[in-house]
């Protein structure tokens, strides 16, 4: 409001001394132009009067006719307002209309007579030395026979013009006054009228700021204006549609970044964060909000990746680099980094991109160590075998005592190597048909399961005075395939039995809980490591190699377990703390 | 002049920052070492604290530096007086996570890698590591809170390797000949214990940082209040 008042006073002011100066101007040059034309008047008067009083007293020139002279003017007096007097080259006085001759002095002194005795007609405009008033004067050299006799003086006062035109310029003044109220209106409604398109727009360029790139101007009725209004209106509909287009490819950005598995970080050059996405948010356990604008040093509490961020800024070419963050368990990752330049090609930060290959990695670790302890496996079983077999064929067969124990060693052999190989193709079939979908499910009773279990591990226990429990719940039915989650929990009690030692206890139970059915199998054996809590369920994976081999066992069970719990939609668990014993759990899935 | 200051200021900041991570870093990997009794990753550690000790070096002399040209005051005096302090605590930590990395070296030489830990480190390395990193974040965030807790925590960590001491006093009597695998399995714990310690000398250098009270050897009246 204020602005659009500032606008107003610069005008409107502007507008009035402008009216106040012409009016002015106008009236001093009317009143200046009158005053010219009267005084032209007046000396053409004066000169037509100047000659005829010459023509009249030409004849009576001469000092001696002065009183006759004076006389003849005191008469003309009565029929002129002007004052005429006849003036001697020497000075003085001859004969005066409003005067006696002998008070006036001697008037050669003054200007026009001056003028008029050197011969011309002169004019002057002067207050009167003997009449104190503004008279114009007009002087005329009398020639008396080719020579100078005198000057006639005519004089007339200013006053009757000066009331003229007093009165005239009163007129003008209050003429002027009006004219300049009048206009002053006027202007204010016309410098209003130029300001109202004026706070419209400013109106509407504020909607357009504050982001109403909907709104239209109208267009006012002046040409400028309309021109004016109507770039404003393309303005906002090209800053519309410009938005939109940024505002779609921000979303879109947007979308591919937190869409996007890599964790992607943008950094600028002074290493702070500028952008981060979902991925690396969860990657680095950081939100962005709080991270924006920090250091990378801040922000990420990893030396390797902060190196890796200034390797990125101080090379022109992208880098790549394989980084690993260290937690539980560790996490290895494949950075990419690149610089990001702006459009006139200078680098103002850089992008890194992160690809988390810790499964990656890991299943090639499982795949490297199956590779190994597959061939180990074997090999042992086979080298035994060979060795005896060669011993026995260079002779030991004809001992009958040796060839005994020597057969009894390669029959062990050979069942382990049998088992093995069975452990290995129930894998593979348990793995084929659960891939397929012919794994039949039925809903069962765990106390079954519990059954069979007891009935084949019951007597292991007994040779290793190991005491069996179990606790079936009350009547927990779940979807199963009998006999592989039979095959499981064995396996599991089995192993549970063979890392116990004597007079320990192996419980194992069925709880049903909210999400899901848990069978649990606790013992109070040794207990495992932390460290191989995440790999026990690998193939051939081995706690401590020498002791497994020695208890027996294919380094398959507990695969095996896996893969069966993964059969029925199920996972399982082991919980253990070295010392105090380990304790499995296979979760099934509520019916 | 003060432009200059607030650069150098954070360039402080950055060094010191990766100082921390570095420092971390290493501690996780000895204690991981103890837990996976992996002699590769020990040594690791007791190479890399070379490092550790050139990067202390940087910020002592980016602390001076600052010091000498700017003559900072108030809130940037206390963060370099603090910054000071505490990289001497990073720089004392490294050297623990390098002392635990050796016991755990030795212990790998006399027995493969396969012995049995009879106390429970896990819990109080995931404590000590749990305060050395609150205590960065705490100079991260500027969080006061935090920077308390971690000196709160500090018992916690002591009160462990009191327990693990009279562990060890029970262990060393029922099995006298492994007495040299003990100390060094004891000393572990009470390495990690100095960590903790130095975790909380950074968590309060953090609070001298921030509210420019000295809250060193002032916990009895905290507590007591």
């Amino acid at each position: 409001m204020r602005r659009r008042r500032k606008l107003l006073w610069q005008l409107y002011p502007s507008y009035l001394i402008i009216v106040v100066l012409s009016v002015t101007a106008l009236g001093w040059y009317a009143s200046r132009v009158l005053r010219e034309l009267d005084h032209e008047r007046s000396v053409a008067k004066l000169t037509t009067e100047a000659f005829l009083i010459e023509k009249l007293v030409h004849g009576l020139w001469s000092v001696d006719k002065g009183p006759e002279l004076d006389y003849l003017l005191k008469e003309i007096r009565s029929k002129t307002s002007d004052r005429i007097t006849l003036i001697l080259p020497s000075g003085k006085v001859l004969a005066d209309t409003h005067f006696d001759t002998d008070r006036l002095g001697q008037h050669a002194g003054r200007p026009e007579v001056k003028k008029a005795l050197g011969g011309e007609i002169s004019v002057a405009k002067r207050p009167s030395f003997s009449l104190s008033r503004e008279m114009t004067y007009l002087a005329v050299p009398v020639n008396v026979d080719n020579r100078l006799a005198g000057v006639i003086r005519v004089a007339m006062p200013e006053s009757a013009l000066t009331g003229l035109l007093s009165k005239l310029q009163g007129e003008l003044l209050l003429a002027g006054v009006i004219i300049v109220m009048l206009s002053a209106a006027v202007s204010l409604y016309v410098a209003q009228r130029i300001n109202r398109p004026l706070a419209q727009m400013r109106i509407g360029a504020a909607k357009f700021a504050a982001g109403d790139l909907q709104h239209r101007l109208e267009l006012p009725n002046s040409e400028e204006f309309e021109a004016l209004a109507a770039a404003m209106n393309e303005m906002a509909a090209q800053l519309d549609s410009r938005i939109r287009k940024i505002t779609r490819q921000r979303n879109e950005l947007e979308a591919v970044l937190s869409g996007m598995v890599e964790a992607v970080l943008v950094v600028d050059n002074n290493q702070r964060v500028s952008r981060i996405n979902q991925a690396a948010e969860q990657l680095f356990q950081i939100s962005e909000i709080r991270v924006k604008d920090r250091t990378v040093q801040e922000a990420v509490r990893n030396t390797e990746f902060q190196r890796f961020v200034r390797r990125t800024l101080s090379s022109s070419e992208p880098v790549e680099g394989d980084l690993r963050l260290l937690g539980d368990p560790d996490q290895f990752l494949q950075a990419h980094g690149a610089l990001l330049k702006d459009s006139q090609g200078a680098a103002v930060g850089a992008v890194v991109v992160l690809n988390d290959v810790t499964r990656m990695k890991t299943l090639e670790n499982i795949r490297r160590d199956f590779v190994a302890n597959v061939s180990h496996e074997l090999k042992t079983p086979i080298t035994t075998i060979k060795g005896f077999l060669e011993t026995l064929k260079d002779g030991a067969a004809k001992d009958p005592e040796s060839a005994e124990r020597f057969l009894d060693i390669i029959i062990r052999h050979a069942n382990r190597l049998n088992s093995i190989i069975e452990d290995l193709l129930s894998l593979s079939r348990i793995e084929r048909y659960a891939e397929r979908g012919e794994i039949a499910l039925e809903t069962h009773a765990i106390e079954e399961v519990f059954d069979a279990v007891k009935r084949t591990c019951l007597k292991k226990a007994r040779h290793k005075e190991i005491q069996l429990e179990f606790d079936a719940g009350d009547q927990i039915y779940a979807r199963m395939n009998p006999t592989l989650l039979e095959q499981a929990v064995e396996n599991l009690v089995d192993n549970a039995i063979k890392y116990s030692e004597t007079g320990k206890m192996v419980r194992v139970r069925a709880v049903k809980g909210p999400n899901d059915i848990m069978i649990t199998v606790e013992d109070q054996g040794s207990g495992i490591a932390r460290e191989h809590l995440t790999r026990i369920f690998e193939r051939f994976y081995r706690v401590d190699k020498a002791r497994s081999r020695k208890v027996g066992g294919t380094g398959l069970g507990l695969a095996i377990v896996k893969h069966i719990a993964t059969a029925h939609n199920g996972r399982v668990t082991v919980e253990s703390s070295p010392g105090d014993g380990s304790t499995f759990s296979i979760h099934l899935p509520i019916e | 002049m003060a432009v200059r200051l607030q650069r150098d200021i954070d360039k402080l900041n950055r060094s010191v920052l990766s100082l921390g991570a570095l420092v971390e870093e290493r501690f996780r990997m000895a204690v991981k070492a103890i837990e996976c009794r992996n002699e590769e990753l020990a040594r690791q550690v007791v190479e890399g604290d070379i490092e550790i000790d050139h990067a202390e070096v940087d910020v002592e002399e980016e602390c001076l530096k600052i010091l000498a040209l700017h003559q900072p005051v108030a809130d940037h005096l206390r963060y370099i007086v603090a910054v000071l302090k505490l990289n001497n605590d990073l720089e004392r930590i490294g050297d623990l996570a390098v002392n635990i990395a050796q016991r755990v070296a030795d212990l790998v030489c006399n027995h493969g890698d396969f012995f049995q830990i009879p106390f429970d480190y896990h819990t109080m390395a995931q404590s000590a590591h749990e305060m050395l990193r609150n205590s960065l974040d705490a100079m991260v965030n500027r969080d006061l809170d935090l920077a308390y807790q971690v000196c709160a925590q500090d018992d916690d960590v002591d009160f462990m390797k009191n327990q693990i001491q009279a562990l060890f006093a029970k262990e060393i009597r029922k099995n006298p000949d492994e007495a040299e695998d003990l100390t060094n399995l004891f000393l572990i714990s009470r390495h990690l214990e100095r960590i903790a310690d130095h975790a909380t000398n950074i968590a309060e250098d953090v609070i001298y940082m921030i509210t420019g009270e000295i809250h060193r050897h002032r916990r009895f009246e905290y507590e007591s209040s």
